[in-house]
């Protein structure tokens, strides 16, 4: 439904280049590689936050860039790595601003919007939060209640940006279970950068790997996560195998790579 | 910083104009007469040049314009912002300054230059003033008999009006240009206080003890003055624009002054300068509070 | 950055502020109770000043206007002076709460970012130099505050969007004194320049002054202050989402750069208008506001209405005290409004700290 079509973008220091992707509807893609390949800049043009350089995005073959933000936000929604208030936020406020792109210049929200967002903190398991302030949370309950917040946007399609990276083991798991019943139970198409591998190989039906601002694999997951591709990818030498427990392919690290990244 | 502003401002405003001095013979004076002065006060250049020391003038401070010969010479700031190198460098061998010039004092005593001065004070002052100024100068004999003529003519005016009744007066030293914002008024000190006195009115703000009273529109109404002097003593106005500021005062029409048309709006700086032209101020003052006295004459 | 709060401060908000009560609730609630404070404040301040008035004589009818020195009081020198503080009180914090949501720190305001000292500059430049201009039946002054208050506005944007660099409170802080200094020095040159007479009108105007005499002024300025109320009534919900984050606003549905632009074009002209109308009044938008959230929370929908109502409340007050706590003189409002919000906001910044 999302595709990036020769996509370039750069700053001084940094360039995404002839980046092509497709998200098929119903999937969750895990876009994977080492910090600073542009994962973020990456999600921020599939999100229409930045404009690319050359390219396009479009969303069911339309450029973004034509679609209004009130539109587009009905049907993408981000949760970025960290959300920071300004204000003391409550929960209930924060998930409620969801709504924005569905209500009218003036439009408050009313009772089904209420219900839209209380399903929201049930399904993310944050309904006790509801009163809090937001900046009270823990690092999880936060991240959990920003992915009610974007779902409460009632998205068809949900960007996700390192939505684990500052969480501890138990959370990162409370998250991975979240997302993958978002993805089963309500179909919504996921997106999902990370430098984690294990948390990409457990969730995604499919990966993006990025190097350096292109794109150096592309496929299902059983495919594209191999011994090679980690080792070019992180330079890292690496047992990938399927690990019945856990029910999908695991990587663990052995050593760096001789002769480094290449 | 804007209190201290307004401070030094309000002193330069109703100081420059109004001040007469209360003066302090200085200490650094020698006994011969001065030949080298600067004037950073204007009262005090338009007095050294009615007794007849003009000659012996060599600069005035930026806002000097009376008597005309003051156009002519240097000018080297005035009590906000005084030329310390450029007076030091002229070489005077007296300074007529304001007693707040801490600073610009300090640097004349360093350089052994003698000073006078000047403090605010009210029209009983201005004998003493013309006394001293005219001992500094070597004119003691003409500062005495100016100071004399002045008084005389003082009195004329003040017995011109005795016996009128005392109108409740409003002396408004400034105020924003087309409205009634801003009005400041004379308060219950000072020379204009005095003029108002002599003029045979009673300053509706005599019970404030301060130069200058900031008025609200409240207050202007509530004090209900019998007659309004508008001062206007900076730039020319037409005919036309006196008509338009004295319209101003229109919507206030409980105020006895602007019900009977007694809003009297008076142009020309000699009105706030207590020097020799204070005889005029006086005279325009009375003239204002009490035409009838003046029918006859002019 | 508000982790700090503490948690007695939690229980009473949380107290104050139910938030299973629908937005609706909370707005109606919130307005009326507001809407009412106005109304008392705006119906006894004028029945407040250093001149006893006896109110059956204002408003007797069998006696001239032109002869009721108590009608004359209460119609001309205090009624409009009410509206003035009223609609300055409304603007000041409503710039306030849209400057702090839109830098997304909430020491922001017209007065502390130097968008009062800009408007300022533009105001004197018009009173000093402005004579000459006329615009038909406009007059310059209001025109000009709102270039001065457009442009330091502008500045601190610049700054505060300038890419790959957070704008820390310090940063802005620091900006808002610099441009603030910087105004300052632009109008004592004016001052300087101008002569004597001006000079001193000028600071006078500096310390604030409500006391304007006849509903003209108020009328010059209202078209201002009209225009930046209907583009506030357009920002609350993106200020919200802006005062989250950029980003998130952006995905969120709002269209940054333009709810970015008119919410500083709003702060402009609401302090412009106000400025222009009463001088510059300090911290109003700092006060008003913070208390206002301490009172309703944060969201945007209900603290942007309250503070207008809350601020026009706030300043009618702070009037009230500065002309008659010395009467018959009259402290400049500037300096009441200093000594409440001076010490308000160094609490503010310790407690932050």
């Amino acid at each position: 439904m999302l595709s990036a079509d020769r996509v370039s973008f750069g700053y001084a220091d940094f360039e995404l280049q002839d980046v092509s992707i497709d998200i098929p509807r119903g999937s969750f893609t895990g876009v994977l590689g080492p910090n600073g390949c542009g994962k973020t800049t990456l999600l921020k043009l599939m999100s229409g936050v930045l404009k690319p350089r050359a390219g396009d995005v479009l969303l069911e073959g339309e450029p973004i860039g034509h679609i209004t933000r009130r539109r587009l936000a009905r049907r993408i929604a981000v949760v970025p790595q960290e959300t920071h208030p300004a204000f003391d936020y409550t929960v209930m406020e924060m998930v409620l601003m969801g709504r924005h792109p569905h209500l009218g210049p003036f439009a408050l929200e009313g009772p089904a919007d209420l219900a839209i967002a209380r399903e929201a903190l049930a399904a993310t398991g944050t309904a006790h939060l509801a009163d809090r302030v937001y900046m009270t949370l823990s690092g999880g309950e936060k991240q959990r209640v920003i992915i009610a917040s974007a779902l409460t946007q009632s998205p068809e399609l949900l960007l996700l940006d390192e939505p684990t990276a500052s969480l501890d083991l138990g959370y990162q798991l409370e998250i991975a279970t979240l997302l993958g019943n978002l993805n089963r139970e309500r179909g919504v198409t996921l997106v999902l950068a990370t430098h984690d591998l294990n948390l990409a190989a457990s969730l995604c039906s499919d990966l993006v790997l990025l190097r350096e601002g292109r794109i150096l694999a592309r496929g299902r997951t059983g495919d594209v996560l191999t011994t090679t591709m980690v080792r070019r990818l992180y330079g890292v030498e690496a047992d990938v195998a399927f690990h019945p427990g856990a029910g999908h392919l695991t990587v663990i690290p052995v050593r760096r790579a001789e002769g480094g990244v290449r | 910083m804007a209190a201290r502003a307004k401070r030094l401002i309000v002193a330069l405003l109703v100081g420059t104009a109004l001040a007469c001095g209360r003066a302090s013979p200085d200490q650094t004076t020698g006994p011969a007469p001065a030949r080298r002065i600067i004037s950073l006060v204007p009262a005090l250049t338009e007095i050294v040049f009615a007794i007849g020391a003009g000659p012996q003038v060599i600069a005035v401070s930026s806002y000097d314009n009376d008597p005309p010969e003051v156009k002519t010479l240097p000018r080297v700031g005035a009590l906000l912002d005084p030329d310390t190198e450029r007076i030091l460098s002229m070489k005077p061998d007296l300074v007529l300054v304001y007693g707040s010039q801490a600073e610009l004092l300090n640097h004349l005593s360093r350089a052994d230059i003698p000073t006078f001065r000047y403090r605010h004070g009210g029209l009983a002052e201005l004998a003493t003033t013309f006394r001293q100024v005219g001992e500094l100068t070597g004119h003691l004999a003409e500062a005495a008999r100016r100071s004399d003529e002045i008084e005389r003519r003082l009195d004329q005016v003040r017995r011109r009006v005795a016996g009128r009744g005392r109108p409740r007066t409003l002396l408004v030293i400034s105020r924003e240009p087309m409205s009634l914002r801003q009005v400041e008024a004379s308060g219950g000190v000072g020379f204009l206080n005095d003029l108002i006195q002599l003029a045979g009115g009673a300053n509706v703000f005599a019970d404030v003890g301060r130069q200058a009273v900031h008025a609200s529109t409240e207050m202007l109404l509530a004090k209900a003055p019998d007659v309004i002097v508008d001062l206007h003593y900076t730039g020319a106005l037409d005919d036309a624009q006196l008509q338009k500021e004295r319209e101003v005062w229109r919507p206030l029409a409980s105020i006895p002054a602007v019900k009977s048309n007694r809003v009297q709006l008076l142009v020309g700086d000699y009105l706030v300068v207590p020097g020799p032209r204070i005889v005029q101020a006086a005279e325009e003052y009375a003239r204002a509070i009490h035409p009838d006295a003046f029918t006859s004459s002019r | 950055m508000n982790a700090g709060t503490t948690a007695a401060q939690n229980a009473a908000v949380a107290a104050a502020r139910p938030a299973r009560q629908s937005i609706r609730a909370r707005l109606a609630l919130t307005v009326t109770g507001f809407g009412a404070l106005l109304v008392a404040t705006c119906v006894l301040a004028p029945l407040v000043g250093s001149t006893p008035l006896s109110l059956v004589r204002v408003f007797d009818r069998t006696v001239p206007f032109a002869d009721n020195v108590d009608a004359q009081i209460f119609f001309i020198a205090r009624l409009p002076r009410v509206f003035a503080a009223a609609l300055v009180g409304a603007t000041l914090a409503s710039a306030g709460v849209v400057l702090q949501a839109l830098l997304r720190n909430p020491l922001a305001t017209p007065f502390t970012l130097g968008v009062s000292a800009g408007a300022a500059l533009g105001a004197i430049l018009a009173i000093t130099f402005g004579s000459a201009v006329t615009l038909g039946p406009f007059s310059p002054v209001p025109l000009a505050s709102f270039a001065g208050a457009l442009i330091a506005v502008a500045i601190v944007y610049t700054l505060a969007s300038a890419p790959g660099r957070a704008l820390s409170t310090s940063v802005l802080l620091l900006a808002g004194v610099t441009l603030n200094s910087f105004f300052s020095a632009l109008i004592l040159f004016v001052q300087y320049m101008a002569d004597f007479t001006e000079a001193y009108r000028a600071v006078r105007w500096l310390m604030g002054d409500l006391d304007i005499g006849a509903f003209g002024p108020i009328v010059a300025t209202l078209p201002l202050a009209i225009v930046s109320f209907g583009m506030f009534a357009l920002l609350p919900s993106s200020l919200n989402l802006l005062s989250v984050g950029g980003d998130v606003a952006a995905t969120r549905g709002v269209d940054v750069l333009r709810a970015q632009r008119l919410a500083f074009l709003s702060a402009s002209l609401a302090t412009s208008a106000a400025v222009s109308l009463a001088g510059p009044i300090g911290f109003i938008g700092i006060v008003v506001p913070h208390l206002v959230r301490l009172l309703v929370g944060v969201d945007h929908r209900v603290v942007l209405p309250a503070s207008a109502l809350f601020g026009a409340s706030f300043l009618v007050v702070c009037d009230v005290v500065a002309r008659t706590v010395m009467a018959p003189l009259e402290v400049p409002v500037g300096i009441v409004t200093a000594l409440i919000g001076g010490p308000f906001f160094l609490w503010l910044l310790v407690r932050r700290g």
